[in-house]
């Protein structure tokens, strides 16, 4: 039995789809095996083969609170989310600080990028065209104060987000979630899967003749509690969601593993941590797009596990009512794994004539793939799988019964055993260390890291490997590989599943996603390059490390801000803590180009060169790129196979600030509450906290907002305020990560000697601190929207 | 190959650059593209097809193998079937 504290259920259901503007549409029509495809209108299809689509049609999206700022992936996820919140009872006013939003986007708002291109540049585009306003904004519409981030891996996205928010409810670090899934029709992916030639020219059918994917829209919310929180609420609860699966094939960017090994990984480790067996599983959910390739693995995975082990199993794929909605799939399908269990129907795979039937018996063995009818019966357990781009699997079960969900009493402590670092002063922790000590700063307000020949040679990259990566990706790849090299961490047959990997990115490759965009506006949609498109997706990154590394176990993006480059870390270290894996690549990783250039002199947040992080004019910053991956560990693993450590990490806190800005009073109280949390997880007093490496970036807005923080966490007290910023400048997540590692330089003492930083004791001045003084060191990292991450170090 | 088809396969060498990012230092004329050092794969192929019937006017949808072999098989192909 699953202890009462470790128990996670389902409250509020939320979703905006092709065939239903609420979950009782939406549960209805499936149930009816009512297809949502026709052709596409939001896009443009003149000259494509494939000319369908399964679009929302809601005429309420634009009466959402602030939806002149946000994107059509922002609306349609706050639909759902206010659906899921109302359908929970749920309120946040007293204890918002203990809720969070986690959501999962593929595309991001990429109908504002395309606007962006088709109207003369608007700057108002700007800040609607990633990934991470979207959590930021559905926190925004209630208030909420705790963990916020979104996560970007493509089609996995939306399952990964419940499984996350899961992890952290068992971890305690908050009570209730909302969680999901979002994506809206855009020409983007249309192009970009149509260039792979993986959609179908008719409505797609999985597990049958279909030949490729029929893509979607839509968004799907779910409220997920711990069980005290909704039972003390008085809550009306769905379901348990118990295990969860995720991990890497290491094997292709596009294609899943045709031997099926990552799939049944995540499904082998979803069941295994729910505490069941595959005979316990009596409906999935199946991630069914309708490609051959997926549609094959999918079989021969599913085969290989279930079939034989009871003769009741069914499988569905509502993809063929819906369409494939990307970063919203994982959201949509759980919302329906749920209504099925608790329902006690099952929704079919429609598209099967006579003669698909007999071909079907033939290769379903003794599972019940569910063509074409609904199907009522008893379900306890139920699956939901989604399989995504770069190789990420991701698997998660539902349940009437609590399972066997154990979470270990004594977690594991977390160590700093390796890091690389990419950035304007060259390659290399010796470079940057050479820069700190020089006390170098940007010459320009737009620098770059020049990742060349000489590094992928080093990192053992072979021109027919790199070649495909976007800078974004290349970037992260030679860090990663870097911090291997420097932990001495070799990846064998042996321990690939037992290593993980968390990219954190503010921006990921929103320039090849722009480039991508501005091609199509210029040649129409039939003319995506098949070449670029894989790297259009967020999770591009982590996926190539994946493959260029070896390593099959977890693989995560999270995207929210510069923050995301410590999310990255606090994500990991929740992941080591739970025993899920004996070591974590933590990244942070943003490109500089010229197409990312343009996107940040249009936000006028640029100042001229030289203006210096919190002594400076406060007038702007400037623009930097790179990445920097730690490899955290286990400590007791790291430890017998002889590792040295740089330093511990004891704790981190992460906050949202009410009205999801980084700015004002209640970003102020965030930042606190943020660093306090962190002290609290360390199980150590604010007062121990000697140094800061601090975010200041030449913004006044933000920089007011930090030091307004640590004068009121410090008092009197005239703590030392170290910063990476002033050395290579704004490169967001690649900075958040990189202040991390100072953190831990510093603490290992190979940055000791004298380190120039900003002090809190009136008017600003810089001093000097000696790094053997170091002891307990605390980095912060914010996000626009109003997100804050605390991290706590400690020297070993 | 003769003039004409040198100059195609100097071409086909920048748009096998500029599309696939292959690296002009390794990209010889006989160098095979799906080779270890290059690894041209399927996706690859369909960008291939597209940058030349943009730049010479020929299909290559539906062709075989051989002429992926190298930028000179590709070179002669193209000069065999340019109007």
């Amino acid at each position: 039995m699953t202890e009462n504290r470790n128990r996670c259920v389902i409250t509020g259901l939320g979703m905006v789809s092709a065939i239903g503007n609420s979950v009782a549409e939406c549960w209805e029509a499936a149930l009816a095996g009512q297809c949502g495809i026709g052709k596409v209108a939001s896009v443009d299809s003149t000259g494509c083969y494939a000319d369908l689509g399964a679009e929302v049609h809601a005429d309420d999206l634009d009466n959402v609170t602030g939806a002149a700022d946000m994107d059509r992936v922002s609306k349609l996820c706050v639909k759902a989310s206010r659906e899921a919140v109302a359908d929970a009872g749920i309120s946040f006013e007293n204890d918002a600080a203990r809720c969070g939003v986690i959501m999962g986007s593929c595309v991001g708002g990429a109908v504002s990028i395309d606007h962006f291109y088709r109207n003369g540049c608007p700057a108002e585009d700007v800040r609607k065209m990633t990934i991470s306003p979207i959590a930021n904004q559905v926190a925004g519409q209630f208030g909420i104060g705790g963990i916020v981030t979104n996560v970007a891996n493509a089609c996995a996205a939306g399952t990964i987000s419940i499984a996350y928010a899961c992890d952290l409810i068992r971890a305690g670090k908050g009570d209730a979630f909302i969680v999901g899934g979002a994506d809206a029709f855009a020409s983007v992916p249309y192009a970009g899967f149509l260039s792979l030639h993986a959609l179908d020219a008719e409505p797609c059918s999985p597990f049958n003749r279909s030949s490729g994917i029929t893509l979607g829209e839509g968004a799907g919310a779910l409220v997920v509690e711990s069980y005290e929180h909704a039972v003390a609420r008085g809550a009306r609860i769905y379901c348990e969601v118990l295990g969860s699966g995720i991990g890497s094939d290491a094997y292709h960017i596009t294609a899943p593993r045709p031997d099926g090994e990552g799939q049944m990984n995540a499904i082998r480790r979803a069941i295994r941590t729910s505490g069941l067996e595959p005979s316990d599983i009596d409906y999935i959910n199946a991630h069914g797009t309708g490609t051959a390739k997926n549609d094959e693995a999918e079989f021969l995975s599913l085969r290989t596990i279930f079939d034989g082990e009871h003769t009741n199993l069914r499988v569905s794929s509502t993809k063929a009512m819906v369409g494939h909605c990307l970063g919203a799939a994982g959201a949509i399908e759980a919302v329906f794994s749920v209504k099925a269990l608790t329902d006690g129907k099952i929704p079919p795979t429609i598209g099967y004539t006579e003669e698909d039937l007999t071909v079907l018996a033939e290769r379903a063995g003794n599972i019940d793939f569910m063509p074409n009818m609904p199907k009522a019966a008893e379900l306890t357990s139920v699956m939901s799988n989604s399989f995504a781009f770069g190789g990420n699997n991701a698997s998660i079960i539902f349940s009437k019964k609590s399972g066997n969900v154990t979470a270990p009493v004594k977690k594991a402590k977390v160590v700093v055993t390796g890091m690389g670092i990419v950035s304007p002063v060259g390659q290399g922790k010796e470079k940057y260390l050479a820069a700190v000590r020089e006390g170098k700063a940007p010459e320009t307000n737009s620098v770059f890291a020049g990742v060349g020949a000489g590094d992928y040679a080093r990192c053992g990259l072979k021109m027919a490997f790199y070649r495909k990566l976007d800078k974004f990706s290349q970037l992260q790849a030679v860090s990663g590989m870097d911090a291997l090299a420097d932990a001495g961490l070799t990846v064998t047959e042996e321990n690939a599943t037992d290593i993980g990997i968390i990219v954190g990115t503010e921006d990921g490759p929103v320039a090849t996603v722009c480039d991508f965009a501005k091609d199509l506006v210029e040649k129409g949609n039939s003319a995506g390059s098949a070449f670029r498109f894989p790297n259009t997706v967020y999770n591009a990154a982590g996926g190539y490390l994946s493959i260029c590394s070896g390593i099959k176990g977890y693989n995560v993006t999270v995207t929210n801000g510069a923050q995301a480059g410590l999310g990255s870390i606090a994500y990991a270290v929740n992941i080591i803590r739970d025993g899920v894996e004996n070591a974590m690549l933590a990244t942070g990783t943003d490109e500089n180009c010229e197409t990312i250039g343009c996107l940040y002199e249009r936000m006028s947040i640029l100042a001229p060169a030289g203006n210096r992080p919190y002594v400076g004019s406060g007038a702007g910053m400037v623009l930097s790129e790179g990445s920097t991956t730690l490899v955290l560990e286990n400590a007791e693993t790291a430890k017998a196979r002889g590792s040295r450590a740089y330093a511990e990490v004891i704790g981190y806190g992460m906050t949202h600030a009410a009205r999801s800005r980084a700015v004002g009073d209640e970003a102020v109280s965030a930042l606190v509450r943020a660093v306090r949390e962190a002290a609290v997880d360390a199980g150590i007093g604010v007062e121990n906290i000697d140094t800061v490496i601090g975010f200041g970036n030449g913004r006044a807005d933000l920089e007011t907002t930090e030091i307004a923080a640590y004068r009121a966490l410090f008092g009197q007290r005239d703590v030392p305020v170290c910063n990476v910023r002033g050395v290579i400048g704004e490169g967001r997540a690649a900075t958040a990560a990189l202040s991390a590692a100072h953190a831990a330089l510093l603490l290992s003492g190979e940055l000791s000697g004298e380190v120039e930083a900003y002090t809190l004791n009136g008017v600003p001045r810089t001093v000097e601190i000696r790094g053997e003084n170091c002891r307990t060191v605390l980095v912060t990292a914010a996000a626009e929207d109003g997100s804050f991450t605390a991290l706590l170090f400690r020297k070993i | 190959m003769n003039e004409k088809e040198l100059q195609i396969a100097d071409k086909i060498k920048e748009l096998l650059n500029s599309s696939l990012g292959i690296e002009l230092d390794i990209l010889t004329y006989e160098i095979p593209l799906f080779g270890d050092e290059i690894g041209l794969d399927s996706i690859d192929s369909m960008e291939i097809i597209a940058a030349i019937e943009d730049e010479f006017g020929v299909s290559m949808t539906g062709v075989g193998k051989e002429p992926f072999y190298n930028v000179e098989s590709l070179a002669k192909y193209v000069a065999a079937h340019a109007e």
